[in-house]
């Protein structure tokens, strides 16, 4: 069994109730996660989320030694007028939190949204880049 | 092969004290693994499963409104059409070429029916603002809601 979860990996993942991102506490808003991709180089992490109907003045980054949250919330407000017929979209502000335990430059960072997309660029701190051993 | 059954917390033994009406439903956590299982399974963040993406239908008095979550794409790779009663939004969504990636296009489309006596084919307006597509169809005159008074005699 073990086996088959390091094969497939999304299987061998903390049970969503142990996980403490789902922004679920009671005295909260309820967000939505976004959907989010993120990929790894030699240097960096390259974070994408895609946030529709977010504004830069909407968002909000922040980075600390242990985890990142993005927040965004959704600046369009529905007319008055407007009367929903069907509805497959939520007005839920969106909030992803990703832990990475002192694995990035907060220095450096460097963050785009564009079109409802956050392109972010996470630099790994040096000590944890691939590096080359010598042996004598 | 282990059999892991999973619990879910219920209102009985949470720790907040005041929880009343305001209780998890007992599947939350097993609904959310399972949209997590099925997004990460199906599709990637470019090309989610089918090719689809969420639509809202609004309406006021005078027009429909189409609003649909489009993120990453730029305007002139979206196609807005209305042909025999559907009106078809395409998006063609390019990722950026990374270190060891080409660059990948996938297309995304979805159709929604609106009858062409209610709409004024040549005035619908599309507008594309922070990833969110936003179609107003005006409807015709007479199909507008109408106060008729009728005198009775």
């Amino acid at each position: 069994m073990s086996l088959f979860q390091s094969l497939v990996s999304p299987f061998n993942r903390t049970p969503a109730s142990a996980d403490a991102s789902a922004g679920t506490r009671l005295d909260s808003v309820p967000t939505v996660r976004p959907a989010y991709e993120i990929k790894e180089t030699a240097d960096a992490f390259g974070l994408v989320v895609h946030l529709p109907g977010v504004a830069r003045e909407d968002l909000e980054i922040t980075a600390e030694d242990e985890v990142i949250r993005i927040a965004g919330r959704r600046g369009w407000k529905r007319p008055e007028s407007w009367t929903p017929l069907y509805r497959e979209s939520t007005d839920a502000p969106f909030e992803l939190t990703l832990s990475h335990d002192h694995a990035i430059d907060l220095e450096r960072v460097h963050a785009e949204l564009k079109d409802g997309v956050l392109r972010a660029s996470l630099p790994k701190i040096e000590a944890i880049k691939p590096r080359k051993i010598a042996v004598s | 092969m282990r059999l892991v059954r999973y619990t879910y917390p219920t209102p009985s033994r949470s720790f907040s004290p005041a929880f009343g009406a305001f209780a998890r439903s007992p599947w939350t956590g097993l609904e959310s693994e399972l949209d997590r299982l099925f997004e990460s399974a199906l599709g990637n963040l470019a090309a989610p499963a089918g090719g689809r993406f969420p639509v809202d239908l609004y309406e006021d008095k005078d027009h429909t409104y189409v609003r649909a979550e489009l993120p990453g794409v730029s305007r002139e790779d979206i196609g807005v059409e209305l042909v025999d009663g559907q009106l078809n939004l395409t998006a063609t969504r390019k990722t950026p070429a990374t270190g060891d990636q080409p660059a990948q296009t996938y297309s995304l489309n979805r159709s929604v029916t609106v009858p062409d006596a209610v709409v004024q084919a040549d005035k619908i307006t599309a507008v594309y603002e922070n990833g969110i597509l936003t179609v107003t169809l005006p409807k015709r005159e007479e199909s507008k809601p109408r106060k008729v008074t009728v005198a009775v005699k």
